[in-house]
């Protein structure tokens, strides 16, 4: 391979690239779309609706009720308006306690109404026997104390609404229930809970991480706090990488179906090998990933120095991130340019762009199960499949935990074959496709091409 | 030395023989014209002479032993399908183009053909504002640059005004007067006839000819008659001894039977029509080229069949 021929190409590929308005654009647009959750969220809770919630409860019990309400109006005290400026910026909880009636479905049907007309925004039914510990005959297993979930309306607290999403009204209630039932259960086994107040004391559970004995003193140290952003460190992490490799290698797909359609890849096939072209095209791209790279590497950089958790981003994961980066963009941009060579058309090229993006795409839908449990088998094996390496690799190892040593250089050697093994498959397709017109190949023929040139 | 020796080379795509058994020797310096019908394997021979293609067998040597897989930047190819980077500017473009066949710079070479072509002043315009005539321009010139051993120009013509057309045929005539080797396919067979040291034609992927114009022409013999009289092409039907008439409006031209006497059928014209003028000559090449690949020659190959 005749490298100055290589080099050229990738300088005019990647030259034309950045000086593109849609280079520029996608740097900007990319991580929106990408943040555009957190950011979304972060702006609807700036703006609650702060409309009061009436919420009624039938309670067959009778003493369930009034804690329930004393917990909302503490709530409504202590989280309704904001300390400083006294804006409200919370919903008022209020409860409507209804006395049960003799038809007892007829009730339910009535207050079903009034949550349709709106006047309220849910109910709750307290069941006569949800003081009751349950009985042997209740339930499969007389210990399992989650009555609600296997026992009948009279055992548990029913809560009905119309309410789509995720409803925190629902959620803040099954504190102060909780609660209410438990003090109503001691007090009818004769406790003072005002006398033993800590009977009903909440125990609060500190995440700390592992100690450790200072290498230098040689004293043990105090167990470092959990952070909440110790998980989403290494999610940002794994979604950066995974923004810049699909803008990177994107953008090839277009790149090779245009030479084609616009009839220019045959003057330089003249000049140069298909495996020349197409290299150099993979080069220009990776060179377009490490530019728009550097952009959010520094960028995360310097908010986790400004978030103040700058420790929670170990440094040795740089040299990863882009050894990974590099190894993700050459495996897809060598697929795209295999793609683009089948494509006759633009439309072609669209309609190929989903298949390009799989290798990226399924990772990132496993991000959640893998910080769930990252050192799980699925985690470790997904991490381990070559394809998505690069992502969930990363990702494992910029947890907290860490990965057993021999895994990422097991991964890496992994992604590395099959990215070679990508290059050439996609060069002896791309060499028979790219002088094709007309109907795109069909995938045995492609699939022929790449295993018998 | 020759510049190109194809020694039995055939190539195929699936069930058709694209290019079936095709020996040629290109002299160094020579301007060798590919003449024949749309796909009869005239492009195929270029692709694998620029290693684009390879040959399912024979072999192909350029300029001694050379092979074409290591002769790319002895070569400058215009394909026939042929496009601009459209956002690029033409000095851009044409370094681009030059680099890829140089590691050293072209920036002067470059210089010296926008001139000669008239394109001077567009250097610094992107290619998408160029007209056709120019655009077509600047891909020859980024196939000259740097200067080729092996000039290999598909159509070269096709699309050209004359203007721009006389600018590109005296741009490959200095070229070959440098040295240059040329080979060019075309469909306008007055431009081969003119233009051309040798000419080969294809048809069905088989050569059909090669040689000099006058050895082709020889083959033939002095078997055409270019002839003027009064009536056209009326008075010039049923003469004895003719076989075909080519009716070019003002002139007609008549192909003489095998053996047969030019002498009568003059004196059955004179009988019949003020004649103007009349000559005895050989074949045109597009009269050959007819012969070969017309309908007529179309209709005896199918009842030959």
């Amino acid at each position: 391979m005749r490298l100055h021929k290589v080099f050229t190409i990738a300088k005019r590929d990647y030259v034309a690239t950045v000086r593109t308005k849609a280079f520029v654009f996608g740097l900007v647009v990319a991580p929106i779309l990408f943040g555009g959750g957190s950011i979304g969220m972060a702006f609807l809770r700036g703006k609650p609706d702060l409309r009061d919630r009436h919420v009624a409860i039938v309670d067959h019990t009778g003493v369930v009720a009034q804690p329930l309400i004393d917990a909302a109006q503490e709530k409504n005290k202590r989280e309704m308006f904001d300390k400083t400026t006294h804006r409200q910026i919370a919903a008022r909880y209020v409860f409507e306690v209804i006395a049960p009636a003799a038809d007892r479905r007829q009730q339910l049907l009535e207050l079903s109404g009034r949550v349709r007309g709106k006047s309220l925004s849910a109910f709750l039914e307290v069941g006569k026997d949800a003081l009751r510990p349950p009985k042997p005959g209740d339930d499969d297993d007389p210990l399992d104390l989650d009555v609600g979930r296997k026992t009948g309306p009279d055992q548990r607290v029913s809560y009905y609404t119309n309410a789509g999403g995720v409803d925190e009204m629902r959620m803040w209630l099954n504190g102060p229930i909780s609660d209410g039932v438990r003090l109503a259960r001691l007090a009818q086994l004769g406790v003072d809970i005002k006398q033993n107040p800590f009977l009903a004391a909440t125990v609060r559970i500190e995440g700390l991480r592992l100690v450790e004995r200072d290498e230098k003193t040689g004293a043990i140290g105090d167990a470092r706090k959990r952070s909440e952003l110790e998980f989403f460190v290494p999610l940002g992490v794994a979604m950066i990488l995974a923004m810049i490799v699909m803008v990177g290698s994107a953008p090839m797909l277009q790149n090779v179906t245009q030479d084609k359609s616009q009839r220019i890849v045959e003057t330089l096939l003249g000049a140069v090998t298909p495996l020349e072209l197409m290299t150099g095209k993979v080069l220009g791209s990776a060179a377009v990933s490490v530019t728009s790279s550097l952009l959010y590497v520094i960028a995360g950089v310097v908010a986790v120095n400004a978030m103040g958790v700058a420790g929670l981003l170990p440094l040795t994961i740089i040299p990863w991130f882009y050894v990974y980066l590099l190894t993700d963009v050459v495996m897809l941009c060598a697929f795209a340019a295999a793609l683009g060579a089948c494509a006759s058309t633009p439309q072609d090229a669209q309609n190929l762009a989903i298949v390009l993006l799989t290798p990226v795409m399924l990772p990132l839908f496993m991000l959640v199960t893998v910080l769930r449990e990252p050192n799980g088998a699925l985690a470790t094996a997904a991490s381990l499949f070559p394809p998505f390496t690069p992502i969930l690799m990363l990702l494992r190892q910029a947890m907290p935990n860490g990965v057993p040593a021999w895994q990422p250089w097991v991964g890496l050697a992994g992604a590395l074959v099959f990215a070679a093994a990508t290059v050439w498959a996609a060069s002896r397709i791309f060499r028979v496709a790219i002088l094709m017109q007309g109907k795109p190949p069909r995938l045995g023929e492609a699939l022929h091409w790449a295993l018998k040139g | 030395m020759d510049a190109i020796r194809i020694s039995h080379v055939t190539r195929s795509f699936g069930s058709v023989t694209a290019v079936d058994d095709l020996s040629l020797t290109v002299p160094k310096g020579s301007i060798y014209g590919f003449i024949g019908p749309n796909g009869s394997g005239k492009t195929t021979t270029m692709r694998m002479i620029v290693n684009i293609f390879y040959p399912d067998s024979g072999e192909i040597r350029l300029f001694g032993d050379g092979l074409p897989e290591n002769s790319s930047d002895l070569i400058g190819y215009l394909p026939e399908e042929r496009g601009l980077y459209q956002k690029m500017t033409v000095q851009a473009l044409l370094e681009f183009y030059g680099e890829l066949r140089s590691a050293h710079g072209v920036k002067a070479e470059v210089a010296t053909w926008l001139e000669r072509l008239g394109l001077a002043d567009r250097a610094a315009d992107k290619t998408e504002t160029l007209s056709k005539g120019m655009s077509q321009k600047v891909q020859f010139i980024a196939t000259v640059i740097p200067e080729p051993k092996l000039l290999i120009l598909d159509e070269p013509f096709s699309g050209l005004d004359p203007v721009s057309a006389d600018a590109i045929r005296a741009a490959i005539l200095d070229l070959r007067r440098r040295g240059v080797t040329v080979i060019l396919s075309t469909h306008d067979m007055h431009l081969a006839e003119s233009l051309c040291d040798y000419i080969l034609m294809i048809f069905r992927g088989r050569k059909v000819l090669d040689g000099t114009l006058a050895e082709i022409q020889d083959r033939y013999g002095e078997d055409t008659i270019r002839v003027t009289a009064e009536g056209g092409v009326a008075a010039v039907r049923d003469l004895p001894g003719v076989e075909q008439i080519r009716d070019l409006g003002q002139v007609q031209e008549l192909r003489l039977q095998r053996g047969a006497d030019p002498q009568e059928a003059l004196r059955a014209l004179v009988e019949r029509a003020r004649v103007t003028s009349f000559s005895l000559g050989k074949p045109s090449l597009h009269d050959i080229f007819m012969r070969i690949a017309g309908p007529a020659a179309e209709e005896a190959n199918h009842e030959t069949a």
